[in-house]
């Protein structure tokens, strides 16, 4: 006999025995033939620790049958792609004689590998030495396989996200640049065409024409103020009404330089959609270039610029103490056209109130809630 | 005061320079590139200039404000995109931003003579974008 017959009829002795300790209906040795759970002992006394006991359903599920792994150590299941660490965690177990848990990558006969939940605990007699090890077996190469289709859906999902994401950013930056560059345009246009204006006003010697000239130049300056006003928000979609007419006012009263032409101004923001800058922003010139006009012809004035928001609407009111005459009626009749056009065009009321040599207008228009309470 | 003004729109630039004639100023040079506003305040010795940053050379307007800073010659900005000015602005003394208006510019140039000639009691105008104001428009690229 060689030593490994030996030892293999050594561990079937000490199997049959074990067996031979359970009567037939004996329902826990019943249980753990028949039991779905793939199960083994291995007696710890025995040099190597081998097998001496394995189950029905561990036979299924290794492809081995009870007299080939019977007197084998486990390792017989380890392979290729077995975890070393894992294997040295039983191991250790083992030899501390405790309970250990552990997930690991087995072989079954035909080499196809499987994972394999292991739970491995000692067995102790009466004196507390331990007798047997007693293993279960669980696949779950299923969970583990969609465990990894898991991961690998997430890689992908990921990678599409990063990818979509720097396409988004490649595309934003492209259209910033875009933006940028016809901003830039569209403020070299209005002042180059202010400039023509400017030019023709220069070269004219009728002073009709000069002046229709710079009336003309007035609005599109007005036009250029909100240019230079739109971007200069982080959000380019808001506009701040009262820093356009804060620059429009104190400009015009600054470059007039009449000291009896006095301004005073409550401008609180006022954030608009960008859409409505351009009437707006015509509002408060037209209203300011007429007080400002009424004042030149006049001994001057007291001129108050009023942008606020008052529980739901927004107001601008121009509020001035010069002659309330109208200084030339087509000057009037421009300024007045194009505020009733741009108060139609924000859908915005207009009331003018004239006492004596005290003029208040206000034009009051509906805020847009989402916009407003965002702020 | 001498005044260069470095701008590549030619009328852009002859409307300038009529605003600052009209303002009681000298035009000694128009440049409308990088080397031809070295050569002309080389040459004329201005004592303010004004720098439009692009250029038929480029956006070398940014060079030509670190050329005057170089010879001690104040000069503000004038651009469309004033954000695109580094932090430490060049050196200019500020920017005017296009589209500038006629009244915003005649502020603008009754400040900056002022304060050539060591007159510091006026406020600047709204027109006049200060570069010790410049963290205020949320800053441009650091030098």
């Amino acid at each position: 006999m060689t030593d490994n017959e030996k030892r293999r009829a050594d561990a079937q002795t000490a199997g049959d025995s074990l067996v031979a300790k359970h009567v037939r209906e004996d329902p826990f040795a019943a249980a753990f033939k028949a039991t779905r759970m793939p199960m083994i002992v291995t007696d710890p006394n025995q040099d190597d620790n081998p097998i001496i006991f394995c189950n029905a359903a561990f036979e299924r599920l290794t492809g081995y049958a009870a007299d080939e792994v019977v007197g084998r150590n486990c390792r017989l299941l380890q392979g290729p792609n077995t975890s070393r660490e894992t294997v040295a965690r039983i191991r250790a177990a083992i030899k501390a004689g405790t309970d250990i848990a552990v997930d690991i990558l087995n072989y079954k006969k035909d080499g196809s590998a499987f994972w394999n939940a292991l739970f491995l605990s000692p067995v102790r007699d009466n004196d507390d030495k331990i007798v047997y090890f007693f293993a279960s077996q669980l696949d779950f190469t299923n969970v583990k396989s969609r465990e990894a289709d898991l991961a690998a859906a997430r890689h992908r999902a990921e990678a599409e996200v990063a990818k979509h994401t720097e396409k988004l950013q490649t595309a934003l930056s492209a259209k910033t640049l875009l933006v940028h560059e016809v901003d830039h345009r569209v403020k070299n246009n209005l002042l180059t065409m202010a400039s023509i204006v400017k030019l023709q006003a220069r070269i004219t010697q009728d002073q009709d024409h000069k002046r229709i000239l710079m009336s003309v130049l007035n609005r599109v300056e007005a036009l250029s103020t909100v240019q230079r006003k739109l971007f200069t928000l982080d959000d380019v979609s808001r506009f701040d009404i009262a820093d356009v007419a804060r620059e429009m006012v104190t400009d015009l009263v600054g470059a007039i330089g009449r000291r009896d032409i006095r301004l005073t101004h409550d401008l609180q923001p006022v954030y608009v959609p960008a859409v409505k800058a351009t009437p707006l922003a015509l509002i408060v010139n037209e209203l300011v270039g007429d007080a400002v006009r009424r004042g030149l012809s006049d001994g001057g004035g007291d001129i108050h610029v009023v942008v606020k928001r008052l529980n739901g609407h927004f107001l601008i009111r121009v509020e001035d103490t010069s002659i309330p005459v109208e200084v030339d009626d087509e000057t009037a009749e421009i300024g007045r056209i194009l505020l009733e056009t741009s108060v139609k065009q924000v859908d915005a009321k207009m009331e003018k109130r004239v006492e004596g040599h005290h003029t208040t207008v206000d034009v009051t228009m509906l805020v847009e809630a989402p916009q407003e309470i965002a702020n | 005061m001498k005044v260069l003004i470095v701008e590549d729109e030619m009328l852009l630039a002859m409307e300038l320079e009529n605003e600052i004639e009209m303002a009681g100023h000298r035009v000694i040079g128009t440049a409308a590139n990088r080397s031809e506003a070295k050569n002309t305040f080389l040459a004329e010795r201005p004592e303010f200039a004004f720098v439009d940053i692009h250029l038929q050379d480029g956006p070398t307007g940014i060079d030509v404000g670190r050329d005057l800073a170089a010879e001690n010659i104040p000069f503000v900005f004038v651009s469309g995109n004033i954000k695109r000015i580094p932090r430490d602005f060049a050196g200019a003394l500020g920017a005017i931003e296009k589209p500038y208006t006629v009244n915003g510019m005649k502020n603008a140039l009754a400040y900056i003579s002022a304060v050539i000639e060591g007159r510091t009691e006026l406020t600047p105008p709204a027109s006049l974008v200060l570069a010790e104001d410049v963290e205020l428009i949320q800053g441009g690229p650091p030098a």
